[in-house]
């Protein structure tokens, strides 16, 4: 009897050492330098996540991410809610934008929140304590709590800038769950909505002891047709990065104007 | 047995924890070679009688302690004071008026003389509350949702919470939804630090204290909510002691030759563990600060606070 579970069990890790699951090897981005795919195939993959980590840049130019943790290339169509929205969404890139009329609320030092603090080209820091989980982000030195201690999600939250989160084991994926998100925030950087009816879901999995796996899903039947699931991004562990201070203070950005928006030509930033 | 609880907090925690529990194990007669036999059952006899009358097996909780002066008569000087300084806290309602929670861990009473250029930037500065505030006039930057950072983010009366990691004491506060972290791995204060907000924050411990240091301020918020100045040779040195379970004692003392003609050293402040309570976000944002202006502020005939 003990010797056959052996056996089975073999069978099973070689069969998993050979699978797709085991190494990890989806959404690699094409410029990486290491290849993601370090782990031994006969372990399970770590449940710890701890570290400041950094998207992989796999832009066009060097050094630049496409910030596609959300990406538009996977949304589904938009509900007619979704679509007003987003034609009156001044984005600050890409093919909408125009100089001078952008209107993203991080322009004017609203807070971010998943899932458009998770695509940003910042460094941001895991760190698991008992029965929490923090994320760091030095994009305006925000934090986020993600519940572990197997509290559900709350059934009727009140709407904020980073929702309510909790998450939890499945296999090697750690799956954060957030609720009670405000309309206030873009779901990313193009100008598409995120309401108050979001489900958001992230998934989390440390593919070798450098490479972290992130996979965001958008749930947000006011504003898309279907659930938006976008490809895995890869980040890479920066072990001796240390958050740095970045607060968006609106002084501050004034004083930016001046002295260099305004000389450089380029139009004001929004500061209604 | 609190060791167990402690398993997953801080090193230092632990460490102490640990050491205490060693010692009191080779301590024990039941370690001694002719009782091996009958150990386990020894250990539990001794160990929880050792536990039962001392203060770490206590776990003060007890009933909430609204009274400063009583949280501060339950102060065990016998025992060594705990390292695990986490948990939510709030500092007790003693100020002045009846009801308000101090503000007062910077105390005015106890601010030494201004040098003359301190003394000009506090002739200039417009403060929300106290005697020389003007309705309509203030200037407080937390007014227009910059941030807020030590010492003032210390002083104002929202709930704030300690985690202990390995290397790191790490503080969030409700107000502003702010963080910071002081580095507990041994690296000193940098040398020249760039001005940010928060600083640049340091800590060890002495004996049951710990001593934060903190430089690289910039000069764009004030130690408190009354105009004092806080500049970039600001050294601020905060004191943290749990003085029993459920109290934290805390003591800020300012040193900046610029502004003040001696370090300005306030009286320790207590501060209430609040157990069942969880940071709850509370962002500034500018918008809203206009909509409450557009909203309740005019109408009420008071001019907007915020620009």
């Amino acid at each position: 009897m003990r010797r056959s579970l052996t056996g089975s069990l073999g069978v099973f890790l070689a069969i998993a050492a050979f699978s797709p699951l085991a190494f990890g090897q989806t959404g690699k981005p094409a410029d990486a330098k290491k290849t993601p795919a370090g782990s031994s195939a006969a372990k399970h993959l770590t449940h710890d996540l701890s570290g400041v980590w950094m998207q992989y840049a796999d832009g066009t130019d060097p050094a630049f991410s496409r910030m596609n943790g959300v990406d538009d290339r996977t949304r589904p169509p938009l509900t007619p809610w979704g679509q007003a929205k987003f034609d009156a969404a001044k984005p600050l890139m890409g093919p909408r934008a125009v100089g001078g009329q952008e209107d993203s609320p991080a322009l004017h030092c609203d807070p971010s929140g998943p899932p458009q603090l998770l695509i940003l080209p910042n460094p941001w820091e895991i760190v698991q304590i008992p029965g929490r989980m923090f994320m760091f982000f030095e994009e305006y030195h925000i934090w986020r709590t993600i519940y572990t201690d197997g509290r559900p999600l709350p059934k009727d939250p009140d709407p904020t800038w980073l929702g309510y989160s909790v998450g939890h084991w499945e296999g090697d994926t750690f799956v954060v769950e957030t609720v009670g998100l405000n309309d206030r925030v873009w779901a990313d950087l193009s100008g598409n909505p995120r309401s108050e009816e979001t489900h958001l879901t992230e998934r989390y999995r440390r593919i070798n002891h450098d490479t972290l796996e992130q996979q965001i899903i958008i749930d947000d039947p006011k504003s898309y047709t279907a659930k938006w699931v976008s490809p895995p991004k890869l980040h890479k562990l920066e072990p001796k990065w240390e958050i740095g201070e970045w607060f968006c203070a609106a002084s501050e950005n004034q004083v930016y104007d001046k002295d260099v928006r305004k000389p450089s030509g380029a139009a004001d930033e929004p500061t209604k | 047995m609190k060791i167990a609880k402690l398993k997953n907090k801080s090193l230092p925690a632990r460490r102490f924890l640990e050491n205490s529990s060693l010692l009191l194990l080779g301590s024990l007669p039941c370690f001694r070679r002719k009782f091996r036999a009958r150990r386990l059952a020894c250990s539990c006899t001794f160990l929880g009688a050792l536990l039962i009358f001392s203060p770490i097996g206590f776990a003060q909780a007890g009933a909430p302690v609204d009274n400063p002066s009583d949280a501060a008569k339950m102060k065990d000087s016998a025992a060594p004071l705990s390292h695990d300084l986490s948990g939510v806290w709030m500092q007790y309602r003693d100020g002045d008026v009846p009801g308000t929670p101090g503000m007062n861990g910077v105390n005015e009473h106890f601010r030494p003389p201004l040098t003359p250029w301190g003394q000009a930037q506090v002739s200039a500065a417009k403060p929300l509350s106290g005697a020389k505030a003007v309705a309509g006039k203030e200037d407080n930057s937390a007014l227009r949702c910059e941030p807020s950072g030590p010492p003032q983010v210390l002083v104002l009366p929202n709930p704030w919470e300690i985690v202990q990691i390995p290397g790191r004491v790490l503080m969030f506060f409700e107000e502003q939804h702010i963080w910071r972290e002081i580095w507990t791995d041994g690296r000193p204060v940098p040398k020249d630090p760039d001005p940010s907000w928060l600083g640049y924050s340091v800590g060890h411990w002495e004996g049951d204290t710990l001593v934060v240091e903190t430089v690289g301020f910039n000069d764009k918020e004030w130690v408190d909510l009354y105009g004092n100045p806080r500049t970039s040779t600001t050294h601020l040195t905060e004191r943290y002691r749990r003085v029993n379970h459920d109290t934290l004692e805390q003591q800020i003392i300012i040193e900046d030759p610029r502004v003040y003609t001696k370090p300005w050293v306030s009286p320790p402040k207590l501060h209430k563990l609040e157990p069942g309570w969880e940071i709850a976000e509370w962002f500034c944002v500018l918008d809203e600060n206009r909509g409450y202006d557009d909203v309740v502020r005019k109408p009420a005939g008071v001019a907007p606070a915020s620009r």
